[in-house]
């Protein structure tokens, strides 16, 4: 039963500039170009995995799940943060996609960037699961509610686009404060109380400037800058003290 | 203690946490990120065995075990909304019997569900269903699920390369003695010494045995899977039959992802995704949850099963999806190589605990598996070790 795959007919050709970097070889950074023959469905993560499996294979990118859940493809194309493997090329509407690692955070080579500081105020053990919005006319059953998994998928997007994150290094993130709110609506009220200190703390919400960049382009709709809002309204209320600034 | 060398950052991953577990010293190498292969990008279902009760028992049985075993030690991975299982026509209907006794051979707790009970739950289901079986199906966040492993591996003092990818095997005579890899970052060729090798490269398993000049079953399955937009069940849904193309819907997050179709290729590496696939995808899922047919794909992407090969030429469809470790000292008289192949992501703990035993019997030592207890690290632990 052998089928064989049709090879889908190339629309066009477009270039794709690519900031290489490899410690002490390439480096400072240079761009690259390569070309690529596109159809209009090859996402850019499409077009990278052509350039590695047919033109060099030493091109240095993150990958995983293909279809926006694992958040490891998160780079800048043409200036914005966003996912490779859910933006069409096609879609982008330009002869070359130029492409670039998150800024903001050590690089590893070509586009791949080191997390470890995404994570530095997500604790490991906040959890990932959260009750998922009913469908229209279900009776979920009220002793094993569905659950899903938290819409962040921790691709950074957001933190590379803040303006506040590189003013400030100190500044705990969109991310993070996004995180941090979605924790608080499931533990207790000592934990909540904790979690708000910390968000209200002088490297938290303080150092929003609502620039909004974050919501803009978070590819899962999780709205850091509204978890960040209403963060910021409970820290008021409770009237965290302002001689911690 | 033994230097054990893992090439594969997929269900090595397992591999690595059961080994540290026990005590040997670790070294993993991945050619691109971790979970680049296909255990990143799989359909995301944590099998109940359901889909395989008809044809594939073993299996069926190996999920379900696998499958409570994984709700234990990797739980916030897992979206535990069970999966049903729907007949459309009296054909599906036909099959619903074998189903349920097929079920409760493997142990597998089956629920049948009357239309009504189904819509209830599900109201976006075909509402001309004519039955359904509720199974212990689950969904797993493919890349956060197997980072677990990786991250308590790494705590464990497993040491994992990614970007450093295996040109060839370090061969004294018959005897493999370690890898030759390029580091991706550097751009350069080193030599890693191990006392032993194991080849858990999934679908591109039979270009590193290549290596030591022999063959393995290995045959790439390549299949397509497509996401849409919402959530449009919370359970899995599949059609009740033998296992075929475009039967399940996993739902994720705030997405649905269809799946899958199935055929055989040669080079993991030259799969796409063709257009007839997905407008295949779209109109037989359509037939599970009608609303799927006004939807548009948000993602597009194929991955390449790693099918354990028997015969050439099999419908891929009806390939084990159980596997193999291989010893190629007994098998092809090459020392100090193991390979292991096929399975499920679903059981990719149970390879890890089989390949280890086969290491531990190999290099003469007397250690427990311990990765059915062992509750799994929280995933960013892979990042934040140092805390
Ligand atoms: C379409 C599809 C849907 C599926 N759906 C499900 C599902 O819903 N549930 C489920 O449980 N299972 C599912 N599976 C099965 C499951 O995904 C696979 O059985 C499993 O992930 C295979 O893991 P692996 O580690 O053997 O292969 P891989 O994950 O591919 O790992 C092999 C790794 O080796 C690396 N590698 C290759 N060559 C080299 C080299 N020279 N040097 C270094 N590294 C190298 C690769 O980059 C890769 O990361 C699905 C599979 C497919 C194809
Ligand atoms: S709203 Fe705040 S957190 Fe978001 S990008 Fe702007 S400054 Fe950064
Ligand atoms: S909030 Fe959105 S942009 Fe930020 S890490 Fe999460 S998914 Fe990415
Ligand atoms: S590859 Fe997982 S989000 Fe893009």
């Amino acid at each position: 039963m052998k089928i064989e795959t049709t090879e889908k007919k190339p629309w066009r050709q477009i270039e794709f500039r690519i900031e290489r970097f490899k410690p002490g070889r390439i480096d400072p950074p240079r761009f690259q170009s390569f070309r690529v023959a596109v159809d209009d469905q090859m996402s850019v993560l499409d077009g990278l995995e052509q350039i590695r499996l047919r033109q060099d294979a030493g091109l240095m990118y993150r990958h995983s799940c293909h279809h926006s859940a694992c958040g490891t493809c998160a780079c800048r194309i043409n200036g914005v943060e966003r996912l490779a493997c859910t933006t069409r090329i096609l879609s982008l509407n330009t002869e070359t996609v130029v492409l670039e690692p998150l800024r903001g955070f050590p690089r590893l080579g070509d586009l791949v960037v080191e997390m470890t500081a995404f994570y530095r105020d997500i604790d490991p053990a906040w959890s990932l699961l959260t009750p998922a919005e009913p469908i229209h006319g279900a009776a979920d059953p009220a002793e094993d509610p569905s659950l899903r998994l938290e819409a962040c998928i921790e691709c950074g997007c957001c933190v590379s686009s803040c303006p506040a994150a590189h003013r400030h290094a100190e500044f705990m993130g969109p991310a993070a404060l996004a995180a941090l709110h979605r924790q608080m609506a499931k533990v207790d009220a000592a934990r909540q109380h904790d979690l708000l200190a910390a968000a209200a703390s002088p490297r938290g919400e303080r150092l929003c400037e609502r620039a909004l960049n974050c919501s803009r382009v978070c590819p899962t709709d999780v709205y850091p800058a509204r978890h960040i809002a209403d963060l910021r309204r409970r820290a008021k209320a409770s009237g965290t003290p302002p001689s911690l600034k | 203690m033994e230097h054990i060398l893992i090439i594969g950052g997929g269900v090595g991953g397992s591999l690595a946490h059961d080994l540290t577990l026990r005590g040997y010293r670790v070294t993993l190498v991945e050619r691109g990120e971790l979970l680049s292969g296909t255990t990143g990008r799989h359909h995301g279902l944590l099998h109940s065995g359901g889909r395989y009760v008809f044809h594939d028992a073993e299996t069926a049985r190996e999920c379900y075990e696998e499958n409570r075993i994984l709700r234990h030690i990797a739980s916030e991975a897992i979206e535990p909304n069970g999966g049903l299982f729907i007949a459309l026509t009296d054909e599906d209907l036909s099959h619903r019997d074998r189903f349920l006794e097929g079920c409760i051979a493997a142990g597998i707790p089956a629920a049948p569900l009357s239309p009504r009970q189904a819509l209830a739950r599900e109201p976006t289901l075909n509402p001309a269903l004519l039955a359904a079986v509720r199974v212990p199906d689950a969904v797993m966040d493919a890349w956060r699920l197997a980072m677990a492993f990786f991250a308590t591996a790494r705590a464990n003092g497993a040491v994992i390369r990614t970007f450093c990818e295996v040109t060839d095997l370090k061969m004294f005579g018959r005897q493999v003695a370690g890898v030759r890899v390029i580091d991706h970052r550097s751009g350069l060729s080193e030599t890693i010494g191990a006392d032993l090798v194991v080849n858990a490269a999934g679908p591109w398993s039979g270009r590193i045995a290549a290596m030591a000049g022999i063959g393995v079953p290995i045959q790439p399955g390549p299949g397509v899977m497509v996401a849409v937009r919402g959530r449009v069940t919370q359970a899995v849904v599949n059609r009740l039959h033998p296992a075929g193309e475009g039967d399940i819907i996993v739902p994720q997050r705030r997405l649905s992802v269809l799946g899958t179709t199935a055929w055989l290729a040669d080079d993991p590496d030259q799969v796409t995704a063709p257009a007839e696939h997905v407008a295949r995808l779209f109109a037989l899922c359509a037939e599970l949850v009608p609303a799927v047919a006004a939807m548009t794909p948000h993602a597009v992407w194929s991955a390449s099963r790693p099918l354990l090969q028997s015969s050439p030429n099999q419908d891929p469809f009806a390939i084990s999806r159980t596997f193999d470790c291989f010893d190629h000292a007994a098998r092809d008289g090459i020392e100090g190589l193991v390979t292991l192949i096929g399975g499920k992501a679903t059981t990719m703990r149970a390879m890890a605990e089989q390949t280890a035993d086969l290491i531990v019997r190999k290099t003469g030592r007397d250690f427990a598996c311990r990765t059915r207890e062992t509750v799994l690290l929280p995933y960013r632990r892979y990042w934040r070790g140092d805390i």
